[in-house]
């Protein structure tokens, strides 16, 4: 499998090109361009497990596919033929890869971060706490482990901080971090006029040792500034 | 005429430079900047050939039509910038006499004066959102601006290949689509997010762009406050 | 502080690194991306309550800024605008002014002054675009829609309305409407600003009303409540 990410950093999209036998997994939606007659299945990205984590990512793809966002169905397209898929996100902005081994540590990802992976990567479903509802950035993360590539996407360009006791990133800025790390879901501070007026939404206090990769654009935000503008 | 784009690929803007009765004729709203040796005529409804006027849909859900302005340098030193509606890329394409280019109506933003530009119906409607997809034919000599939403990716195109409908910008005579649906069945076609896809072949330049406006607009609009039916 | 301006002109973001505790940066609500835990945080309404209230009002702007102080050195904060585009920052002189679209203010220091009471705009610059004046001594940023585009101005330049960013006192304006287009595009009238004399003009490539017409039709709809 050859991987080439071109137009970086700002409409960054993945071109992959597939041997016979080779699968790669995306993210429903994000196909591009493909070889005619490439073969193209589509399944829950529920990771292995069960009934009940096919259940409950059964359930939460349905409601996220009719109120919009992103859906936990994937495509998987490869198999006995080869060919070319060119795979892109949503938004503006950038495309990372991440190798995964069985000795790295686990990564979380925000659900809307997942563009692809390959190989035998698992990834579950996590509850991002109650706090994360009135955040309005997503209830959920994906904490991925395995064996094999993983590529994420951002809302403007990536930025890699390390964590060295403690550090806040607001919500709607994270892309990803590593799992060792401890984080708590948290009003920006500034007191209580902090919280109603001071325009930032939650954020996340991470405490521990570790990588966060922030994105340097947030959708809440683009929301909050084009309201206003919008026609009746 | 010379068009210079800059602050590529996010945020470009194309930089005319006009002579004395050189003109551009651009997409109305187009216009960020202009100088004091440059004359902007009034908008016009862009036309078909017969002199009917015939609209063409320039957005796929309001259907509002397509006008136009031009530009006309009065001096040596013209200048007129132009940009696009979304973020994203912009390239210019050499048109030469015998060949046509075809452009998504939304991806067009300005041609030489003297371009022939077709503005009757041809295009098609994506089956689940219900989105139209109009085409403008451009003819003759001249330089043509496109913009892109996303980068903006050039094919050489010499046999087949899938285009997801939303990356289409232009393609040049020689190339041919069909629409077709991704996997083997509808249903699949629902769930794997892509609703139809174009069967794209042929011999030219095939131009794409590396985001899709529609799952941008869906993704961000589901988040906007809700709007009077 | 250090202050370095990064992944412009796509993404604009500004990172700051306080060198010495007690330095400040001041920025717009909503700004922040993130910060390291000991910075001090103090939200406080921006240029008094009435001139506050009416920005908001007339959908422009927050009216909250955020104050952040250093507790100790090598602590830092990384600041970013909302739409996607550019930043660039200005240092005036004591008493130099620079006029700017009140949306495009990002981020200054806490010796420059914005003056918000300075309600001195001829012409309509359309909803809540508000100029402000910013007065030195001091430095700021300020972001755009789009990329930043410079204009030296020497004579009659003309320019979108919803392109301005930002121009310097030195520059006449009058905001007129762009001929022919009446009740077409988008919004309605397509407005132009032209700018006579000697300065310094920023256009921005791109302009907010643009993208808001085309998200209108992804909006949910409002259900009825009778059917």
């Amino acid at each position: 499998m050859q991987v080439q990410i071109d137009h970086q950093p700002s409409f960054a999209w993945l071109k992959v090109q597939l041997d016979p036998g080779e699968v790669i997994q995306a993210e429903a939606g994000a196909m591009v361009t493909m070889t005619p007659g490439l073969p193209m299945s589509t399944r829950l990205n529920s990771g292995r497990g069960g009934i009940v984590r096919k259940f409950m990512a059964f359930f939460v793809a349905l409601v996220r596919k009719f109120i919009g966002g992103e859906t936990f169905f994937v495509n998987r397209f490869g198999g006995q033929s080869g060919g070319e898929v060119v795979l892109a996100p949503a938004l503006s902005g950038d495309i990372s890869q991440i190798t995964m081994t069985p000795a790295t540590p686990p990564i979380i990802i925000q659900t809307g971060a997942y563009l692809a992976s390959t190989g035998d990567i698992d990834t579950k479903l996590r509850w991002g706490g109650l706090r994360g509802l009135f955040g309005g950035e997503g209830l959920f993360f994906l904490e991925c482990s395995g064996n094999g590539e993983l590529f994420i996407n951002s809302y403007g360009g990536i930025i890699k901080v390390q964590c060295n006791g403690s550090y806040i990133v607001d919500t709607g800025h994270i892309v990803a971090f590593d799992a060792d790390l401890n984080f708590k879901i948290k009003t920006p501070g500034g007191g209580m006029l902090g919280f109603l007026g001071s325009g930032e939404g939650l954020v996340m206090e991470f405490r521990g040792q570790g990588t966060i990769y922030m994105q340097s654009r947030n959708v809440s935000a683009l929301v909050g500034w084009v309201s206003p503008m919008l026609p009746m | 005429m010379e068009i210079e784009v800059k602050y590529r690929p996010a945020h470009s803007l194309g930089v005319v430079r006009l002579g004395a009765g050189e003109s551009i004729t651009a997409e109305a709203g187009a216009m960020v900047t202009m100088n004091d040796q440059v004359q902007a005529s009034t908008a016009a409804r862009a036309g078909g050939k017969g002199g009917l006027l015939k609209s063409l849909k320039r957005s796929f859900l309001t259907g509002e039509s397509f006008f136009t302005n031009k530009f006309t340098g009065t001096g040596a030193g013209g200048e007129v910038t132009l940009a696009a509606s979304l973020c994203g890329d912009m390239a210019v394409h050499d048109l030469v006499s015998g060949e046509e280019l075809m452009i998504q109506s939304t991806s067009y933003v300005a041609s030489d004066s003297s371009i022939d530009l077709d503005t009757q119906w041809q295009g098609f409607k994506a089956f689940f959102s219900g989105e139209s997809f109009f085409f403008l034919k451009c003819a003759g000599q001249g330089q043509v601006a496109m913009s892109a939403f996303g980068g903006m990716e050039v094919v050489e195109l010499d046999g087949d290949m899938i285009v997801d409908t939303g990356h289409l910008v232009a393609f040049t005579s020689g190339i041919n689509y069909r629409t077709t649906k991704p996997g083997g069945s509808w249903l699949q076609a629902f769930f794997s997010g892509e609703g139809i896809v174009l069967h794209v072949s042929g011999k030219g330049k095939l131009y794409l762009q590396t985001r899709n406006p529609s799952e941008y607009g869906s993704l961000v609009g589901t988040k906007l406050p809700p709007r009077e039916g | 502080m250090q202050t370095e301006m990064l992944q412009r002109p796509d993404f604009g973001i500004l990172k700051v690194i306080f060198e010495t505790p007690g330095e400040t940066i001041l920025c717009e609500s909503g700004a922040m991306v993130s910060r390291s835990t000991e910075l001090k945080m103090k939200t406080s309404m921006r240029g008094g309550i009435l001139a506050a209230a009416k920005r908001k009002l007339l959908g422009g702007e927050s009216i909250f800024q955020n104050t952040f102080t250093s507790t100790a050195p090598g602590q830092e904060i990384y600041i970013a605008a909302s739409p996607e585009g550019d930043i660039e920052s200005m240092t005036l002189a004591a008493g130099e002014e620079f006029y700017l679209q009140s949306g495009a203010y990002l981020a200054s220091d806490s010796s420059v002054t914005l003056d918000t009471k300075f309600g001195g705009f001829k012409g309509f610059f359309g909803p809540g675009m508000f100029l402000v004046k910013m007065v030195g001594p001091g430095t700021f940023w300020f972001n755009s829609y789009g990329a930043l585009h410079p204009v030296d101005v020497n004579g009659v330049f003309t320019c979108d309305n919803d392109h301005v960013v930002g121009f310097s006192p030195g520059l006449d304006y009058n905001v007129r409407a762009f001929g022919g287009m009446k009740g077409l595009f988008f919004s309605g009238e397509a407005l132009v600003c032209e700018f006579r004399g000697q300065g310094r003009l920023y256009a921005q490539t791109r302009r907010g009303p643009n993208l808001a017409a085309f998200l209108h039709p992804f909006r949910p709809v409002k259900q009825s409540n009778n059917d």
